[in-house]
């Protein structure tokens, strides 16, 4: 009973499945993007299969993940755990690299999609890659040109490189997802679609020792019933300052004009990041006053409200991609 | 009346149509619900169950049934709805998880000792504190004992077909108990998986048949008493019939399942096994663990090992033959428990699966107990493999050397020192000095000077950088600008809810403060606890008298449902804290569903919009009248847009906690990813809020009401349409159609504010 777009799969692991794994950032739209690419699988190709993703409380802005299972009509689906060697990484988001070991369990089999401006030589070192061919596409750049998300670029990447997902059938599933409500997205979605299908570059590199493989470990907590405090208290206050959310970002950016900059304070009021970095600074009559010195992008999501509520328009929108990274970086210092 | 046995003799000849789809549990438990078509479903969200709610309101939203939906203001009153429903002789449906479940679980008895069927979903996921939203059994095993039958669902598939069988099987006549049908939380309730249902409802409604009440709250004709005030000797009667109704259920269900076979073609039996044929040793484990564990002895057999699988799909009536029989020729049989029956050496299914053993007087077979995936570890193929080799050790030795322990812990590393990002904030860092409070004697009203954003700044934050909020959170501006006007020392409890989520994931913290978290139902209770000790630590001694904290609840308006009644009590016995409530209009953290203050017509997960959905039915509640109501000395409404007048309030708030009692803000607080407008345009959005005299921003002071800002005055006034234009989830009410929602909710927010307008003029008002 194959459907007429079913073809043997090219290669499965020694459960017999075909593995995607999606690494992510939660609103950018791997679980929808598992949702399609199953459905188009599983109704769509005659496979049998399943998807799910990595779920805590995630929002929009924190990693997530999702997973693909493609397998034979006949085969039962047994296993519930998630994809640790993928036959496919997705990689959503640079940033994402510097919180999140990404490259876990990809071999030199593998295939790494990378939403990523980067050349795959560059994209390797970036990554830090052990082997296997890497498929650089820019969905953030198309997906901010098409006015759409990165996810449906990176669907097309998908079908591109898999050699057996058939993108009409992924189209008519992105058709059906968006469904009669949002018929408006269905033509730039699929002008993403085609994008991210043809728009990517792939290179093999062999493991030739350059980079360690990093096996899938479940190991790596510092914290266990030896040491963690009785009760799950946390005696580190304000540790969440460590954290680098640089990937929650979705393209855009707030930049800073010091020169018409009043340090009025309302940037300060409205930031649901307390992004803003104070000091003290003497003003002309020589007294010491309040100061906005710069913005530290490390906390920074880029929401852009700061933007709109400036009265002296010290601060305006920038595609991330277009800003010297210098600025970024720049403001990356941790206010203790 | 047919007896069980006749009404099951009912048999189909032939299977039915079915169509294939993709699916997860909390997809096929919905549909399944959709062509039931219950009469009632009372409910509250919690994760993960929520979805199952979701998807049936968006059915019922494009008119494919007429299961009337009725939220609930917690779990406790969902049980409370469905119980009500149930005596009025209609089919009753309900879905939750966890704390939500022991929330409800004192009505749990009322509805099987008092005989009334309905099906609950339970959507099993790990018990706080502290809280955790993933998957285990800790729910489900401690409701054993509540006179529920309770099925097993291990996948998708499965959800679908023992929510339809649950309805026959809890309505037979001689059963006449609820049932609980329990996946596990996002193994299953999340995950796709291609399943078959069927294509006509006729096909349920046929192998359910027609609702039977025995007897009904809503019959004039026939009054009954339910629910008599029952003690011995009448009771322990009461029990032996819920006894036996078990056994009559343990008798039907291998009936039910053989019935639904023939009309789906799939086949359950009580106890399921997977290559026992010759194993020696065995695991016995549910649901979707099970799945895993086959593949695990799949692994073994490859290599000649004598391995299987055991479990169950009903786990009350406990099927103790059948595991028996099952288990009685294995060696060893290790009993795999997501959940731990702590101090009785083993979860509680090692110890019903020991007795069932015990019961058969020859056999020897060994048991060890193993934990595993507590919290919704992950459950791999490899965890299978070594739970099953550690019973072929045992089996090979002949005896167990560790009968109990936990699977998949870690130990953490003994030379770990978590980094101190900060030190504490010291009193004086706290105090800048920049704000001041003085209350006027002749009036007795405060006035708050120096109110400066830019000089503030030098407020040290007490929630720092890093929390994982969604790009534009409404939040964390409005309670940072509230802690800008509060000096000194703060300790803080936060409810459940999307702010404490995303500034508290393990080993993180964003507090710079003490926090403590308890539940939503619960948070001002425990806050009144917490200042009590203070003072009376301080009365004894043993805390510094001149040591000054100020005590910070916040909750978000879903919490102030389901907490309210303790947040009243709190402000009934006026203690010396604040409550901040951050209103975003309904339950962001579990995904939007509608609150009580969502608005009316206002589009959410459980208010959809279709063909006849129009969003939410009924209209806002509203807080911050309820608190003045208790007359504690300070209420006030704000928003960080305003925050100059939001800085003074959170000021006046403090003095009135310190001085008088209690203090109750409710702040507006806006929501990008499901009020659906662009991140940056939040202030727009709670500006017009506030414009169209939606949110007027307001304090009542020691009883006496003062209108803060009247858009009116400053000619500033908007019709309800130009904030209601701004998000898409009340675009739809723009629409010709749906003119008499736009009217109905103008007068209502017209008649709030006129009401509010008249108490500020009034001089006792």
């Amino acid at each position: 009973m194959h459907s007429e777009n079913y073809k043997e799969l090219p290669k499965v692991n020694k459960s017999g499945f075909f593995e995607i794994r999606m690494e992510s950032i939660g609103g950018f739209g791997a679980n929808l993007a598992g949702k399609i690419l199953g459905e188009a699988g599983v109704l769509g190709m005659g496979y049998n299969g399943s998807n799910f993703s990595s779920y805590g409380s995630e929002k929009k802005g924190s990693p997530v993940k999702a997973f693909v299972r493609l397998c034979a009509p006949d085969k039962e689906v047994r296993v519930n755990s998630p994809v640790t060697e993928p036959h496919i990484l997705v990689i959503f988001h640079e940033e994402m690299v510097r919180s999140v070991s990404v490259t876990q369990g990809v071999g030199k089999d593998s295939v790494v999609v990378f939403s990523t401006g980067k050349s795959p030589e560059e994209a390797r070192d970036y990554l830090k890659l052990h082997g296997g061919t890497i498929h650089c596409v820019d969905a953030m750049k198309i997906a901010v040109e098409e006015n759409t998300r990165v996810n449906t670029a990176l669907l097309g990447a998908i079908c591109k490189v898999s050699g057996f997902i058939d993108p009409d059938v992924v189209k008519d599933m992105i058709k059906k997802n968006l469904g009669k409500k949002y018929s408006f997205l269905i033509e730039p979605n699929l002008k993403t679609f085609d994008r991210g299908y043809n728009e990517g570059v792939s290179k093999y590199f062999e493991p030739d020792g350059k980079y360690p493989l990093i096996p899938f470990s479940r190991e790596g907590q510092k914290t266990g019933y030896f040491n963690q405090n009785i009760g799950g208290v946390i005696t580190t206050p304000g540790n969440s300052a460590t954290k680098d959310l640089s990937a929650s970002r979705s393209g855009w950016v707030p930049v800073l004009d010091r020169s018409v900059c009043t340090s009025c304070g309302e940037c300060d009021i409205t930031c649901p990041d307390y992004v803003m970095v104070w000091g003290e600074e003497k003003d002309e009559k020589g007294k010491e006053r309040r100061t906005l010195l710069k913005y530290n992008y490390q906390y920074c999501k880029g929401c852009l409200r700061c933007v709109e509520i400036c009265k002296f328009h010290a601060l305006t929108a920038a595609k991330e991609y277009e800003v010297d990274k210098k600025i970024i970086q720049d403001g990356f210092t941790r206010s203790k | 009346m047919a007896t069980a046995t006749q009404e099951i003799e009912k048999k189909k000849e032939t299977e039915s149509d079915q169509t294939v789809d993709f699916m997860s549990g909390n997809e096929a438990a919905a549909l399944a619900a959709n062509q039931i078509n219950y009469h009632v479903m009372g409910y509250y969200p919690i994760t993960p169950s929520t979805e199952i709610a979701e998807y049936l309101d968006e059915m019922g939203a494009n008119g494919e049934h007429n299961v009337n939906m009725v939220p609930a203001d917690g779990e406790h009153g969902a049980a409370g709805i469905c119980y009500g429903a149930t005596t009025a002789g209609g089919r009753v449906f309900n879905a939750t998880s966890a704390n939500g479940l022991l929330f409800a679980i004192e009505q749990l008895p009322v509805q099987s000792g008092t005989r009334f069927p309905m099906v609950l979903n339970v959507v099993c996921r790990s018990v706080s504190g502290p809280l955790d939203i993933r998957g285990d059994h800790s729910d489900v095993m401690s409701v054993l004992n509540m006179g529920w039958i309770i099925l097993m669902a291990k996948d998708p598939q499965a959800v679908y077909d023992m929510n339809i069988m649950a309805v026959k099987i809890g309505e037979l006549q001689d059963v006449r108990l609820p049932v609980i049908v329990a996946s596990d939380g996002f193994f299953t309730s999340h995950q796709k998986r291609k399943i078959q249902h069927f294509t006509e409802k006729k096909t349920i409604s046929d192998f359910v048949g027609e609702f039977q009440a025995t007897v009904t709250s809503v019959d004039p004709a026939n009054p009954v008493t339910i629910g008599p005030y029952m003690n011995d000797p009448d009771q322990i009667n009461n029990k032996k019939q819920l006894s036996l109704a078990m056994d009559a259920a343990y008798a039907a269900i291998p009936k039910v399942f053989k019935e639904y076979e023939k009309i789906s073609g799939r086949r359950y039996n009580v106890v399921e096994t997977y290559r026992m044929e010759d194993a020696e040793a065995a695991m016995f484990i549910l649901n979707s663990a099970a799945d895993t564990a086959m593949e695990a002895v799949d692994a073994l057999r490859e290599s000649g090992k004598k391995v299987g699988v055991v479990y169950a799909t009903v786990i009350r009536p406990f099927p103790s033959r059948e595991i028996a029989a099952a288990l009685g020729k294995a060696k060893v049989v290790l009993v795999a428990d997501r959940a731990d029956s702590y101090g009785a050496n083993g979860g509680s299914m090692t110890h019903e699966v020991k007795a069932a053993l015990k019961d058969e007087p020859d056999n020897r077979t060994l048991v060890m107990s193993r934990i595993y995936g507590l919290g919704g570890k992950d459950f791999f193929r490899e965890d299978g493999i070594t739970m099953l080799e550690l019973a072929l050790e045992a089996a090979r030795k002949g005896k167990v050397d560790v009968p109990y322990d936990y699977i998949g812990i870690t130990p953490g590393d003994p030379a770990y020192k978590p980094e101190q990002v900060f030190k504490p904030i010291t009193k004086e860092e706290a105090t800048p000095n920049i704000i001041s409070v003085a209350k006027d004697e002749k009036t007795g009203k405060l006035t708050v000077k120096g109110v400066r954003q830019r000089d503030l700044t030098a407020m040290p934050r007490r929630i720092v950088q890093g929390h994982g909020a969604c790009p534009g959170c409404g939040i964390f501006p409005n309670i940072g600008t509230f802690l800008k006007g509060i000096s000194g020392h703060v300790v803080m409890l936060w409810h459940t809810g999307c702010g404490m989520v995303v500034t508290t994931g393990y080993p993180f913290t964003s507090f710079r403060i003490t926090y403590i978290h308890n539940l939503f139902q619960n948070g001002a209770a425990t806050l009144s606890g917490v200042v009590e000790m203070y003072k009376e630590r301080q009365r004894r001694g043993e805390i510094p008298k001149d040591q000054d904290i100020t005590f910070v609840m916040v909750t978000g308006d879903g919490g102030l449902d389901i907490g309210l009644g303790p947040a009243l009590g709190t402000a009934f016995r006026n203690h010396n804290l604040i409550i901040i409530e951050y209103d975003n209009e309904g339950y962001m953290n579990t995904g939007n569903q509608l609150s009580f203050t969502t608005p009316l017509g206002h589009a959410t997960s459980t208010s959809n919009v279709g063909s006849v959905g129009k969003g939410k039915k009924f209209h806002h509640k509203d807080s911050a009248q309820l608190f003045a109501a208790a007359h504690i000395p300070y209420v006030f409404t704000a928003t960080d847009v305003h925050y100059k007048d939001l800085i003074t309030k959170a000021a006046k708030a403090q003095y009135y906690a310190k001085h008088e009692g209690m203090a109750f803000g409710k702040l507006l607080s806006v929501c990008p990813l499901n009020w659906r407008y662009n991140d940056k345009d939040g202030q727009a959005v709670a500006g017009a809020a506030v414009d169209t005299c939606f949110f007027p921003l307001y304090e009542v002071e020691r009883g006496i009401t003062t209108l803060n800002y009247n858009p009116e005055e400053k000619g500033k006034k908007l019709p309800v349409e130009e904030w209601l234009k701004m998000m898409a989830k009340t675009k739809h009410i723009l629409k010709p159609d749906n003119k008499h929602i736009l009217q109905e909710f103008q007068r209502e927010v017209d008649r709030r504010w006129n009401r509010i307008k008249a108490l500020s003029e009034h001089p006792l008002l």
